[in-house]
């Protein structure tokens, strides 16, 4: 599949991100990302996940490769999720932090806008991160309401 | 086991949306956010259920799922894997849960549409901090400043105290001040009402309010609809947390529900009180089981009620019901020895900030009285209103008796809990509201008179 600009204009546009996994028992995991990027083939997706939080995860994607990603606009609540499989990781590059970091804090107004101040993310641990890039294989929409997870052309 | 499940009674409010893990038997994983996640009890949560969706699916095919939480009061993420056990659609669970997401779609219009399908009971197998998901020590929050757990001693201080001003109470509106009054000065609860059941079924009325630039004495709520409304209906308290947040999850259901075609969708009905309200709290006052109104606080900030705020006001929920309904009953006995009214007639002077002459007209049909062309009253308290300013053109006097009102069959009060002291006392703070030079004023136990600082022009239309 290929994500159009639109919609990696919106999967971009600065919003709250998670990312889930599952083991090889189905246990799902899971973990807030500081930022996700659509590649410039509309194929990839890439996803800065806290390097905190990603020993499990990574675990997860070197056994099976099977990731979800989700995000929302708090303002309209649109909402859709990702779905693929994993292709690598890296530690991100300086330009990257940079892009990461200016995303998530654009998230984080988006928060503030629907009268949750930033200040309780303040100890939050988004960086360092790890990079993970995955093939996009289908995308649904998760806006709530009569036809949430229907899947998206 | 070792979580402690009730320690995290701030992440239960929905503030920040939590977020749901499964996975497909096949081996998708899904995540997925989440209007609600309720303490079932020590060792299980409940998740709403609302629309048959992946998440849903996936849990019935492979029950391990896993659900995090932020705390609002530390910023504190909360990770807790879970095993799916059951779908409940009735008990004590369901119903918090039901009515929470009923109350929010009764201001969306989405009554009936927007609502629980069931509660998803899961055993809590595990509970770790998140760990990107920092906070803040416990004993801060970050939503409310510098909001920390009440001390239960101060609580108990502050629930003697309301209890004093009550037992001082002489009058029912000097009770129903006290009593909002006091929730402002001992906890801080800066904009509250109390609305009382009304002369229809289904119906009440706002008889007293505080910390509202408009005091609203009058305005009704409709059971069912709003926090309010459900309150009355259910019998039950109801605390909603980021009430904007709420509802915008509910516009995004509505718009979706619209484009689907999906009909009967009520229009929206004007939030009650404060313009923005992020926080409400809404208590029934029963007095065995019978309710005789409802208790609503509001607040601006999104996160203001706490888990011992909702049980403070619950118990004081029944304590201010029956101390309305001994003043009501204590008013009528008391009106009922009153002495008959005298004929002393108008003795006061015309104000010059008002108009010399008002037109009072009432539409017998609608039970409905205007004055100078605006809205001043309905219903029963229009009818007693109509009464007393057609007596005085007539009679020539001022004076007046609970006792005749009550005996006056024209007026079609009920035998029994006629509210007529109650119904009294909203007519008056109305008429304070929209036309001051129109007065009731209390002159002794059952018996006022009805001042005028101006001419009346009577005019009955069908």
């Amino acid at each position: 599949m290929k994500i159009d600009s639109q919609m990696a204009a919106f999967l971009q546009e600065g919003l709250p991100t998670h990312i889930a996994t599952r083991n090889a028992q189905l246990e799902p995991s899971g973990a807030r990302v500081t930022a996700i990027k659509v590649d410039a083939d509309g194929e990839h997706v890439t996803v800065f996940l806290p390097a905190i939080a990603a020993p499990p995860l990574l675990a997860d994607l070197r056994d099976n490769g099977q990731v979800a990603v989700v995000l929302a606009r708090p303002i309209d609540e649109r909402s859709c999720q990702v779905k693929g499989t994993f292709v690598e990781s890296w530690t991100p590059t300086a330009d990257e932090e940079v892009f990461a970091r200016e995303q998530f804090e654009r998230a984080l107004a988006s928060v503030e806008r629907v009268g949750i101040p930033r200040v309780g993310s303040a100890a939050w641990q988004m960086w360092p991160c790890v990079a993970v890039r995955f093939r996009a294989e289908a995308l649904f929409t998760q806006t709530p309401g009569p036809n949430a997870g229907a899947r998206l052309p | 086991m070792t979580f402690c499940l009730e320690r995290m009674a701030s992440c239960f409010q929905g503030l920040i949306p939590a977020t749901l893990y499964t996975c497909s038997n096949d081996g998708v994983p899904n995540v997925a956010y989440l209007s609600h996640v309720e303490y079932y009890d020590a060792t299980h949560v409940a998740l709403s259920f609302q629309f048959f969706n992946k998440s849903h699916q996936n849990i019935l095919e492979n029950p391990n799922a896993l659900v995090r939480l932020v705390d609002p009061d530390t910023g504190q993420g909360w990770t807790l894997r879970l095993r799916y056990e059951r779908s409940e659609t009735s008990g004590p669970v369901f119903d918090s849960m039901a009515l929470r997401i009923e109350a929010i779609a009764s201001y969306c219009g989405l009554k009936g549409i927007f609502k629980l399908l069931a509660a998803d009971v899961y055993e809590v197998v595990s509970a770790e901090k998140t760990l990107e998901e920092t906070g803040a020590p416990e004993g801060t929050s970050w939503i409310t400043g510098s909001r920390t757990s009440l001390d239960p001693v101060f609580t108990m201080r502050a629930l003697q105290s309301l209890a004093q001003r009550i037992h001082q109470a002489d009058s029912l509106e000097c009770l129903l001040e006290s009593i909002l009054a006091a929730l402002e000065e001992f906890f801080g609860f800066n904009h509250s009402m109390i609305l009382l059941t009304g002369r229809n079924e289904g119906e009440l009325v706002t008889i007293a309010t505080r910390g509202y630039p408009n005091n609203g004495v009058g305005a009704e709520a409709r059971f069912g609809e709003g926090i309010v409304g459900m309150v009355a209906e259910a019998r039950k308290p109801i605390r909603i947390s980021g009430l904007i947040r709420a509802m915008l999850y509910g516009q995004a259901i509505r718009a979706r529900a619209t484009e689907q075609g999906v009909t009967s969708l009520q229009h929206r009905i004007a939030l009650p009180g404060l313009a923005q309200p992020e926080s409400q709290l809404g208590v029934p006052l029963l007095v065995r089981s019978d309710l005789i109104g409802v208790l609503c606080i509001e607040s601006e900030s999104p996160y203001r009620f706490h888990e011992e705020d909702r049980s403070t006001v619950e118990l004081l929920g029944s304590y201010v019901a029956i101390a309305i309904q001994n003043m009501m009953l204590k008013e009528r006995v008391e009106a009922a020895d009153a002495p008959p009214p005298t004929r002393q007639t108008n003795p006061e002077p015309r104000s010059a900030n008002h108009p010399a002459k008002r037109e009072v007209v009432y539409y017998r049909g609608d039970e409905c009285v205007m004055v100078d062309g605006e809205y001043l009253i309905r219903s029963l308290p229009a009818n007693i209103f109509w009464k007393l300013v057609t007596t005085r053109a007539a009679e020539g006097r001022m004076e007046f008796t609970n006792r005749e009102l009550r005996l006056d069959k024209s007026l079609n009060l009920p035998e029994w809990k006629d509210n007529l002291e109650s119904r009294l006392l909203l007519l008056r703070r109305r008429l304070e509201q929209k036309c001051p030079d129109i007065r009731i004023v209390p002159r002794a136990r059952g018996r006022f008179a009805l001042e005028l600082g101006c001419e009346l022009s009577l005019q009955e239309r069908p």
